[in-house]
């Protein structure tokens, strides 16, 4: 089976990059694709639960919409920025999986394709 | 250039997703010369727009101080590249129909970018 990890590291809001990149995740699994997301760097904040785009700022919530993905796809979220930015565990999303460097370099390897959006 | 013999019957193919408008980085620059050495050796090259990158393919741009970036498009579509652009990124930016970019490019969705991902072909992001 092709496989895809899409990798995200913008905030998801002011870019539109994370609406897009699960876009793709959603599109990819249709497919038939074991597609993936990793977010990282400011990427993780859209793994917060409780977002309130909709009402504020009239643009999807990325955290509601990564539902879309599961199960068969998986929200990675990568530790070292999580911590980095003061962001426990419990303030994300359901579906939120945290992942170590070692994690991921395994993950990486197991892919046949890294797309960074 | 000539096609070396050993590459001209591979049916690989590099699939480039562009996120990025014209002009505002030099990343469609270095996809359009990575897409036409790829084609130079036999390899299939297909190209996908994506967020800004949509505005690439707009017609009559008619930039005063830079190369025209949309004749590089032409003539990676004469030598065979396939070019798409997802229609939700591409609606959302004013485009109404397929009239307003060049001839060659098809308006479709990001379901066909992830067809593109089911055969022998590699991806490459640029931009964003």
């Amino acid at each position: 089976m092709n496989s895809a990890l899409i990798i995200i590291d913008k905030a998801p809001y002011g870019y539109e990059n994370a609406l897009s990149g699960i876009y793709i995740a959603i599109a990819s699994l249709d497919k038939g694709i074991q597609a993936d997301i990793l977010l990282m760097g400011d990427g993780v904040y859209a793994a917060l639960k409780d977002q309130s785009s909709e009402k504020t700022i009239g643009y999807p919530s990325v955290g509601e919409l990564s539902y879309s993905i599961f199960p068969e796809g998986n929200l990675f979220v990568h530790l070292d920025s999580l911590n980095q930015r003061g962001i426990e565990y419990d303030d994300l999303v359901e579906i939120a999986e945290l992942i170590d460097d070692k994690t991921l370099y395994n993950l990486s390897k197991s892919k046949n394709h890294i797309m960074k959006i | 250039m000539d096609i070396p013999k050993e590459n001209s019957q591979n049916n690989k193919t590099m699939v480039i997703v562009l996120l990025d408008g014209p002009y505002i980085s030099q990343y469609v620059n270095i996809g359009c010369e990575m897409a036409e050495a790829a084609l130079n050796l036999g390899y299939g090259v297909k190209i996908f727009l994506y967020m800004d990158g949509v505005h690439n393919l707009q017609k009559d741009q008619n930039p005063r101080d830079f190369h025209n970036i949309s004749y590089l498009f032409q003539g990676l579509i004469k030598k065979g590249c396939e070019i798409k652009a997802c229609i939700r990124c591409a609606v959302s930016r004013g485009y109404q129909d397929q009239s307003q970019f060049l001839d060659g490019v098809e308006i479709t969705s990001v379901y066909d970018l992830a067809e593109w991902m089911l055969g022998d072909s590699k991806i490459i992001t640029l931009g964003g």
